[in-house]
């Protein structure tokens, strides 16, 4: 009885926001609906984040440079190759995935800090990487979708028509981002109630004790860093799809220590945590950017918050839910008797 | 290519089919009946921070004018984001700009790559992209496909056809090195070097290009003098001017050098002099178009006592000896120029019209003589300039004035 009250609450959340995020665009200005897809695609950069970091307890601060592999694919597909850019974003996501995997095998060796190092020296080095590459990425000056292949950018004249209804193209991003972002959602949920998310979990808390247990964890980390790829890569996509237009600039190791930022406020090892990690990462900056305009504020603000929010919530907006909605579910689990 | 040309035709269209209509003045995004919003981006942070002036100077001005009265009764409101020079931000804010904030038009964006990025999204939108603070020759020469878009500054191209035709006529026996950026903007002045030179194009002994993201240029100077070249072309950047006066001085070369505009403010001299030797920059050579106001010979030049009071005004007192300001100014009075000439209820077709027919030959900013003028087919506002050598620590400039398109 518990457990189906404490699933008819989490349900009954979960169909909240839905139902909130599908109206929220009539109640701001047309283009502030591309600032909430813009959110949209940290929740998704988030989400894989939290598979690899919060799940399978691998610290990765290369995810930015990921996010870089899937932005490029696309600019390249839709700049190069003439591909509509919508079709690109699967693309992106399942190369991503591929070169995550990839990024998976230093994990093999490396734990703790040692990990978190190695992958942010992925970070470090991808805008020279990018720069080297000009033939595939444009070099210094990167791709500019809208000079190459204008005829390819969904809603380009300002408008998108989907089976009779027309939509603005901010609309549309807005719509798709989390279209996407919500089937994703589910799926990093279903995955991590499975047995792969309990071997992602015993190996996060012991590698020693999994192993003796039969887990293989070879095969489940790197597992791990190709399906956190996988999402990057999609929204990396996401990100140039909705910008279009993308260089070596986009894609720093800022980017990289923002997606944790927003993991660890959004709460390690909640998925639910990551909504609030998303728009805390959209709409910090903007609003220290306006507590002043004098140089350095900004910065300040922004800091001084990650520092409180870590000193209140120690374990993440996803840890105060915890501690918020069990006694809850008590609640309703005592008065269902 | 195909798609490309049609795009631009029917851009072309469009804005045939709409010049011819032009009744529609009420609803023109950003014009009410007491204000014209006009906006655009530059660097107000970061590495070309310097420019910001471009801005600043500009807002002066248009103060200075809703003070005295607006164009047409409207004031113009300016807003100017910042972007940081980095070509991503500035689409982003320019897309702010026109759908949050709905600007009439987008003005004096500068550089050359953003204003590239920016460039293809305004025409498809149709928004005026007015006075571009670049000197690439792409905005006065493509408008064909880019019809809603128009540059400002002497074009590099033409700056450095001044330089060619100027070694070609008084030093042709030189042996000429060039340093220049590998870029657009680095390849427009060496095309026009050529241009200049003509037929003595083979005065050029050796051309160096560095990229912007190198950390010197002392292997490209230490080629140069090499080659024995006796005179130096530096198409650069303020940060890699004075990096090759600095290295010539190490080197113990000593050409005669010429050092494209945008790295010749009195300011950057300044540096590179301090940075290498009083002789080393001496006899440099360079154009100008505007007025120096650290120049003495302007001390008590009407625009010029009238830039400082309305720094002193509207900027509070800063930028007074900066020439991006004086060149924000000039930008801004053309501006209003145009404004004026598009209509009592100007469109954004009418603005496009003005912007093209300008005839200005009072714009006070700029040198005496030089005259801000259009056509449809000629977008090139400032296309004439002065010669200028450095001597003593100051800019003096001498010959008459240039034209070149």
């Amino acid at each position: 009885m518990r457990a189906i009250a404490r699933t008819g609450l989490r349900v009954l959340v979960v169909g909240v926001a839905i139902g909130v995020m599908i109206v929220l665009p009539s109640y701001v200005s047309d283009f502030h609906s591309r600032d909430l897809a813009q959110a949209g695609v940290f929740f998704i950069a988030i989400v894989g984040l939290n598979i690899v970091t919060g799940y399978a307890g691998q610290v990765s601060l290369g995810h930015g440079a990921l996010m870089a592999i899937g932005g490029y694919t696309s600019a390249n597909l839709v700049a190069y190759h003439g591909v509509r850019d919508v079709w690109t974003i699967p693309l992106a996501g399942l190369l991503t995935g591929a070169i995550g995997l990839l990024v998976g095998l230093p994990a093999l060796r490396l734990s703790g800090l040692y990990l978190a190092l190695a992958t942010f020296g992925l970070s470090v080095a991808m805008p020279s990487i990018l720069k080297h590459f000009s033939g595939v990425t444009g070099g210094d000056l990167g791709l500019r979708l809208v000079e190459e292949a204008p005829e390819k950018i969904t809603g380009l004249s300002g408008t998108v028509t989907i089976w009779g209804h027309t939509l603005t193209q901010n609309h549309f991003l807005y719509y798709l981002t989390w279209s996407i972002a919500l089937v994703l959602f589910v799926a990093a949920w279903a995955l991590l109630r499975s047995g792969t998310g309990r071997a992602f979990r015993a190996i996060r808390d012991s590698e020693l004790a999994a192993e003796s247990f039969g887990v293989n964890r070879a095969l489940y980390k790197t597992l791990a860093f190709g399906i956190s790829g996988f999402y990057a890569g999609i929204a990396g996509s996401l990100l140039v799809v909705s910008a279009e237009i993308v260089n070596p600039l986009s894609f720093t190791f800022l980017l990289s220590i923002t997606l944790l930022v927003g993991t660890v406020v959004g709460g390690l090892g909640s998925l639910s945590g990551m909504i609030v990690g998303a728009f805390f990462l959209q709409y910090l900056p903007d609003l220290s950017d306006r507590v002043s305009s004098a140089p350095g504020v900004a910065s300040v603000v922004y800091g001084a918050v990650i520092i409180l929010v870590m000193i209140l919530l120690p374990g993440g907006v996803g840890g105060a839910l915890k501690r918020f909605s069990d006694p809850l579910t008590t609640r309703l689990y005592t008065r269902s008797q | 290519m195909g798609t490309r040309s049609y795009i631009a035709a029917a851009l072309l269209g469009a804005l045939a089919i709409a010049s011819g209509a032009s009744a529609a003045g009420a609803d023109t995004p950003g014009v009410t009946s007491k204000e014209i919003l006009i906006g655009g981006t530059i660097p107000l942070t970061g590495p070309a921070s310097a420019y910001a002036s471009v801005a600043k100077g500009a807002a002066a001005y248009f103060k200075y004018v809703n003070a005295h009265g607006g164009v047409n009764k409207r004031k113009i409101k300016y807003v100017y984001r910042n972007d940081e020079y980095d070509p991503v931000k500035t689409f982003d804010r320019t897309r702010e700009l026109v759908q949050q904030d709905h600007v009439f038009a987008i003005y004096n964006t500068l550089g050359t790559e953003t204003n590239l990025a920016i460039r293809g999204y305004l025409n498809q939108v149709k928004v005026p992209q007015l006075f571009v603070a670049s000197g690439a020759s792409t905005w006065g020469r493509d408008y064909k496909k880019y019809p809603w878009t128009i540059g400002y500054q002497p074009s590099y191209v033409a700056e450095a056809t001044i330089y060619g035709r100027y070694i070609a006529r008084t030093a042709p026996k030189s042996r000429i090195g060039v340093l220049y950026q590998d870029d657009d903007y680095g390849k427009d002045l060496l095309a026009g070097l050529e241009r200049g030179l003509g037929k003595k194009k083979g005065l050029i002994v050796s051309k160096q290009g560095y990229a912007v993201t190198d950390d010197n240029v002392k292997s490209q100077m230490a080629r140069l003098k090499a080659k024995r070249a006796n005179t130096l072309m530096v198409f650069a950047t303020p940060k890699f001017a004075i990096q090759s006066y600095s290295t010539a001085r190490q080197l113990g070369w000593r050409p005669k050098v010429y050092v494209n505009a945008v790295a010749s403010a009195a300011n950057i001299m300044t540096i590179a002099t301090l940075s290498s030797s009083k002789r080393q920059t001496e006899g440099s050579i360079s154009v100008v178009f505007l007025k120096d106001p650290t120049d003495p010979r302007w001390r008590r030049d009407k625009a010029v006592t009238l830039f400082r009071s309305i720094l002193k005004k509207y900027n509070g007192g800063k930028g007074l000896n900066d020439v991006y300001n004086v060149y924000g100014m000039s930008s801004a009075f053309t501006m209003v120029d145009a404004l004026k000439h598009a209509g009592k209820n100007p469109t954004r077709d009418s603005v496009m019209k003005a912007a093209t027919h300008l005839n200005e030959r009072n714009n006070p900013f700029v040198l005496p003589g030089i005259a801000v003028k259009t056509s449809p087919t000629k977008r090139f506002p400032l296309a004439q300039a002065k010669l200028e050598r450095y001597h003593n620590g100051r800019w003096v400039y001498f010959g008459p004035l240039v034209g070149v398109r």
